[in-house]
């Protein structure tokens, strides 16, 4: 039970609560309010009814042709109000928008390899590995993982318009492109 | 332009966006040997030096390109850039439309002229251009633009509020003349509805949104759902939208919480709506309650355990009939309080779901209590959760009877068994997982802090601070252990402890704002300034980044969002622009920073101008207390202060009040021992004035606001405060007519302020002389010079009274932070005398104004400010020794014998022990030193 709707520009005095956990990082207010200014209907936020911020979903759409798409860009929920299926929600409305709004073919979505919870969270969603990206964490270094730390897995789930499915591949972890390929 | 001279200004360019500014003027200048009438080059150099702080060359190259009206696009952009570095966003907006005005038929200059405008928040003006611009070019967009700038006219602080309905209306009147309808996008769509709300225009509305468009876009957009809730509301068709909203819940499964609040208002609608209740109303909302219960208790039967809407919505629902004296059964809230915990009591979101509706009282109170003291197992993670629920709510509704010492410590033993029995269920996590027990130690720091809050025994905060760093370096990553930890560790006068734990948070951007506070409240009790440790200086210093970067970066987005025509985003940016820019935060860091900086540098005439100009601007402000308090976490029972307010060093929280009576003390200070009047500065000023404000006092002169001294202002003071208040306003009236007469008249100060820049930068520069007549000259030396009087008796026995409180305090019965704040505002109230007597240092102006007897009086009053001082700082050296003696390590150990685990051991807590007194004992070191050197500075 929560309240589902906009992220705004003012969110950004509230959302200690989500931000401080060390999975979320708080970028410049240029960040937010880019996203904001383009794509407001793909930013969305739930609450408490306490008014307390739970999470927030912050996406946008690109690509050009065949590559319309969808993309979340951050998704996050506060340590407390996990497991309540709040990321689910604000991913259905995402998709839902991508679909209904901007007519996009597919929705995507980066995701570390080695972040193995993510990983089947988004599964269960219906996003599957379309491609893995060489380096694209690459400016954290590498972590204890090596390899897998840097690299990113390109998460797809196809929406109404994709009727042949062509964001689905059946060996996409296989698929290697370099992060210079993807924007 | 040329291609070569495009060749030759790349570098420059290229210079100027990687910072080597130096080089870009190098550039410049030998560009500009060759092409010395060039204006683009002079702007660049304008850029770069503007950008190397070279303000005033700077200015004078910008004005000379200003003056030859440029219109080529690469100049004003980089003419843009100078100006706005310099402050100066009203000329901006007069130099593009000079250039627009020259090329009336250039598209891009009259959207480069409605950008300056609205990057200032000028909506008036940047309506008119909107309009032109339709006008000109046909563009439906610039309609749209002027539309939605009147709509900001209207919201806006700086107008009058007889004059919105007439902007809505003028705003209005435009939309209908737009040939494309409204929804053809989702933004555009959001200003008509927001034009016709305002005007409670409710059938044109209600037809745009039943229309099939109309629901599409609310159904793909949550701010044009948002707008049509509010719309409903305000029209009063709640009973409509409950409607709308079941089928919601029902046939889409929409889960959003929005959605049941429509139902439940929907339900109620009867007998809230009226003013006065009919029997009749009574029976159908009775009616309608019945046909809710059935309607959530289906949605709570199908979901089961996957949401939590349907069950709290029967909670609600009972709530709000139990206030309406609609409820039916006294027993329901209890009964479905306990089956919400049956159900979601191993969800952490479980205590904050239920607070709000399990206040019970007698034999419900009673057996909710019975019911929860079972949850005690610790045996699956779920237990543990549902344990940490049961616990916290069992807290919430202590009494104040069940609050004895004894009870209290039973309850901190508890919470702390059951951490330690508890954490084999965290241990295969990786060390970047909260752990499942965190919330049992935080629950046993609300425990000791309530302890050490009834009996004053300080070795209760030693015992929270144990359990918290145990629990801290078990969970390195939560962010809640880490705030409570700052909080204890300013109260125990280990901010050095503090801090660390504060960067641990890594708080960064705008969170700064919003945190900062933890640990630069009140910061100059313990900076270490006096002894030239810019520890907290730069922390305010880093911490005020945001606003820079915000005044740079906010406008630009609002300037995009209309180019993106993102209409609905813009007054959310204009806003966050405003709270950033008027932050409270900023302000009482920005008092800190000065408070520390006299305690550091030496006080002359650049520090005194400087500071004397930015509180002024900041003592206009409108205020925004963005400050987060919220995130600290509070579990404390339900009557009793919060674990926040508990915790705050000194009881009181500095707010709006605390910072306008500090500005009234540092702009009184610094007016007197300034040569800027007003006439001065204004002329010296680089860049716009804030704009006025409607609200703030408007007509009042600025020296009968500084004598203003509401008492609510009084309520966020320590006593210590108040009299440095009273200290410093006694002297400021003293000293004010003898500063008065002898400050150099107007004319003159502006005339060495000329020479100086002339110095600096080879040539006179413009503007720095006064209107004829308005300077009087030597004209009051015409008037007797003022009486010298005795030094007031509060000037006397201020130092007195500090020097008494401290004895007092030195017995051991106050925390130690309380012994640091006398010491550094009997220091402060020295540092405010040595700002007030600057002027009658030089023996010439004692001798031409005859202020001997003035001055032998500022010699007793230094003498006894200097005695004072370094008597304090010597007891408190004294103590530092001695409380590093003291084995601190043994009472912290003996604390913890009956609970020892095998890493809870007494190795870990000495270390802790260690580290306490070793931060107490810098910091106590540190003060003691800074007041002696302080003292010596400043006595003679």
């Amino acid at each position: 039970m929560s309240v589902l709707r906009p992220f705004r520009a003012t969110d950004l005095f509230k959302f200690n609560n989500i931000n401080l956990d060390i999975w979320t990082e708080t970028y410049g207010i240029s960040f937010y309010l880019s996203y904001l200014a383009r794509w407001p209907d793909l930013c969305c936020a739930q609450e408490a009814p306490s008014g307390r911020m739970m999470g927030y979903i912050i996406g946008k759409a690109e690509g050009q042709n065949l590559e319309w798409h969808g993309h979340i860009t951050a998704l996050t929920v506060a340590p407390e109000y996990r497991r309540l299926s709040l990321a689910r929600k604000m991913v259905d409305l995402l998709e839902y928008v991508s679909d209904k709004g901007y007519k996009g073919y597919f929705v995507d979505l980066y995701v570390r390899c080695t972040n193995a919870v993510a990983i089947s969270m988004y599964e269960r969603m219906g996003y599957s590995v379309y491609r893995r990206v060489r380096e694209y964490y690459g400016s954290l270094g590498m972590g204890r993982a090596g390899k897998d730390e840097e690299d990113a897995f390109d998460m797809r789930k196809p929406l109404s318009r994709d009727t042949g499915r062509r964001s689905v591949r059946a060996n996409g972890r296989e698929f290697i492109v370099s992060a210079h390929d993807v924007s | 332009m040329s291609a070569t001279l495009d060749r030759q200004l790349r570098p420059i360019y290229d210079a100027i966006d990687t910072g080597s500014n130096k080089s870009a003027i190098v550039a410049c200048n030998k560009l500009l040997k060759k092409q010395p009438k060039n204006d683009l080059i002079k702007a660049l150099k304008a850029l770069a030096l503007v950008r190397s702080q070279k303000v005033e060359e700077s200015l004078y190259l910008c004005d000379e390109v200003l003056a030859s009206k440029p219109s080529d696009e690469a100049t004003l952009s980089a003419l843009s850039h100078v100006l706005r570095g310099l402050g100066r966003h009203l000329d901006i907006i007069a130099m593009y439309d000079t250039a627009w005005k020259q090329q009336p038929s250039n598209e891009d200059l009259g959207a480069q002229t409605f950008s300056a405008n609205a990057r200032t928040g000028n909506w008036k003006a940047a309506q008119q251009v909107a309009t032109k611009l339709h006008k000109l070019f046909k563009d439906e967009r610039y309609l749209y633009w002027s539309v939605f700038c009147a709509i900001l006219q209207a919201n806006d602080a700086t107008t009058q509020p007889t004059l919105r309905p007439v902007l809505f209306k003028l705003a209005h009147r435009l939309l209908s003349s737009a040939q494309t309808p409204s929804f053809y996008s989702s933004d555009r769509f959001y200003v008509h509805l927001t034009i016709l709300k305002e005007l409670e225009l409710w059938d044109d509305a209600t037809a745009l949104l039943s229309s099939e468009i109309g629901q599409t876009i609310c159904s793909t957009n949550l701010t044009i759902d948002e707008l049509r809730r509010e719309i409903w509301k305000a029209k009063g068709s709640m009973k409509e939208e409950g409607e709308r909203a079941q089928q919601r819940v029902k046939e889409k499964d929409d889960r959003n919480w929005l959605e049941f609040l429509s139902v439940l208002d929907a339900t109620f609608w009867d007998v809230s709506s009226a003013p006065e209740t009919a029997e009749e109303a009574k029976d159908a909302c009775l009616h309608q309650i019945t046909k809710a219960v059935e309607f959530f208790a289906q949605i709570a039967d199908n979901d089961g355990a996957r949401d939590r809407s349907g069950p709290l919505a029967l909670l609600e629902l009972e709530k709000r009939a139990v206030s309406h004296g609609l409820s039916k059964d006294p027993d329901a809230i209890y009964t479905l309080a306990e089956s919400y915990f049956e159900r979601f009591g191993d969800k952490a979101c479980c205590f904050e779901d239920l607070v709000p509706y399990v206040q019970f009282s007698g034999d419900h109170l009673s057996n909710w209590i019975a019911y929860l003291e079972k949850h005690t197992s610790t045996a699956t993670p779920e237990d543990l959760r549902r344990t940490i629920n049961a616990l916290k709510l069992l807290r919430y509704n202590l009494t104040q009877e069940q609050l004895t010492p004894e009870l209290e410590a039973a309850r901190a033993t508890q919470y702390i068994r059951l951490y330690l029995d508890g954490m084999v269920h965290g241990q295969s996590l990786p060390d970047t997982e909260l752990q499942p027990v965190d919330d049992l130690v935080v629950l046993g720091a609300h425990a000791f802090v309530t302890l050490w809050k009834t009996t004053g025994d300080v070795s209760f905060l030693y015992r929270a601070v144990v359990i918290l760093e145990f629990a801290s370096g078990k969970s390195k990553q939560s962010y809640v252990i880490r705030l409570l930890l700052i909080q204890i560790y300013h109260l125990l006068g280990a901010p050095s402890l503090a801090l660390e734990h504060y960067r641990q948070l890594s708080v960064k951007q705008v969170q700064t704002d919003t945190l900062s506070y933890l640990i630069l409240s009140r910061a100059s009790t313990f900076a270490l300034s006096s002894l030239g440790d810019l520890t907290y200086s730069t922390e305010c210093m880093e911490a005020s980044q945001i606003y820079l970067s915000n005044s740079t970066d906010t406008a630009e987005f609002v300037v995009r969002a209309f180019f993106a025509e993102k209409y609905s985003q813009i007054p959310d940016f204009v806003y966050l622009e405003d709270r950033l820019d008027n932050s409270l935060q900023r302000d009482l860091m920005k008092m800190e920073h000065v408070r520390m900086r006299l305690a550091h540098e030496a006080i002359n005439s650049d520090l005194v101008d400087m500071e004397l100009i930015e509180l002024k601007f900041i003592f206009d402000r409108v205020h925004h207390d963005n400050r987060d308090f919220e995130v600290i976490p509070n579990y404390q029972p339900r009557d009793m202060p919060s674990f926040r307010e508990q915790t705050t060093p000194f009881g009181k929280v500095p707010g709006s009040g605390w910072l306008s009576s500090f500005l009234k003390i540092y702009i009184k200070a610094f007016q007197q021992a300034s040569d800027l009047d007003d006439s001065v500065e204004d002329k010296l000023l680089i860049g716009d004035r804030p704009k006025p404000h409607v609200e703030s006092a408007g007509t009042m002169l600025l020296d009968d606001r500084l004598a203003q001294r509401p008492r609510k202002d009084f309520e966020e003071l320590t006593p210590e405060e108040t009299a440095l208040l009273e200290f410093s306003t006694a002297v400021a009236e003293w000293l004010g007519p003898h500063h008065d007469y002898i400050r150099p008249p107007p004319a003159a100060v502006l005339a060495e302020a000329a020479r100086q820049t002339e110095l600096k930068i080879g040539h006179q520069p413009k503007g720095m002389t006064l209107p004829e007549g308005s300077s009087n000259g030597d004209a009051r030396k015409d008037i007797d010079p003022p009486v010298v009087q005795d030094p007031p008796e509060i000037v006397l026995t201020f130092f007195d009274d500090m020097k008494a409180r401290f004895t007092a305090a030195l017995d051991g019965s106050v925390l130690s932070p309380e012994l640091l704040h006398i010491i550094t505002l009997t220091q402060e109230a020295f540092l405010i005398f040595a700002v007030e007597t600057n002027r009658f240092k030089p023996a010439a102006v004692v001798k031409t104004h005859k202020l001997g007897p003035l001055v032998q009086s500022f010699k007793e009053i230094r003498a006894k400010a200097s005695t004072t001082l370094t008597e304090m700082s010597t007891e408190l050296e004294k103590l530092a020794k001695a409380d590093s003696q003291i084995n601190r390590q043994a009472e912290f150990v003996d604390h913890w014998k009956h609970i020892e685990g095998s890493e809870f051991n007494s190795e870990f807590i000495s270390g802790v022990a260690k580290k306490v007194t070793e931060s107490r004992h810098q910091v106590f070191e540190g003060i003691a030193k800074g007041a002696a050197k302080v003292s010596k500075t400043h006595a003679s």
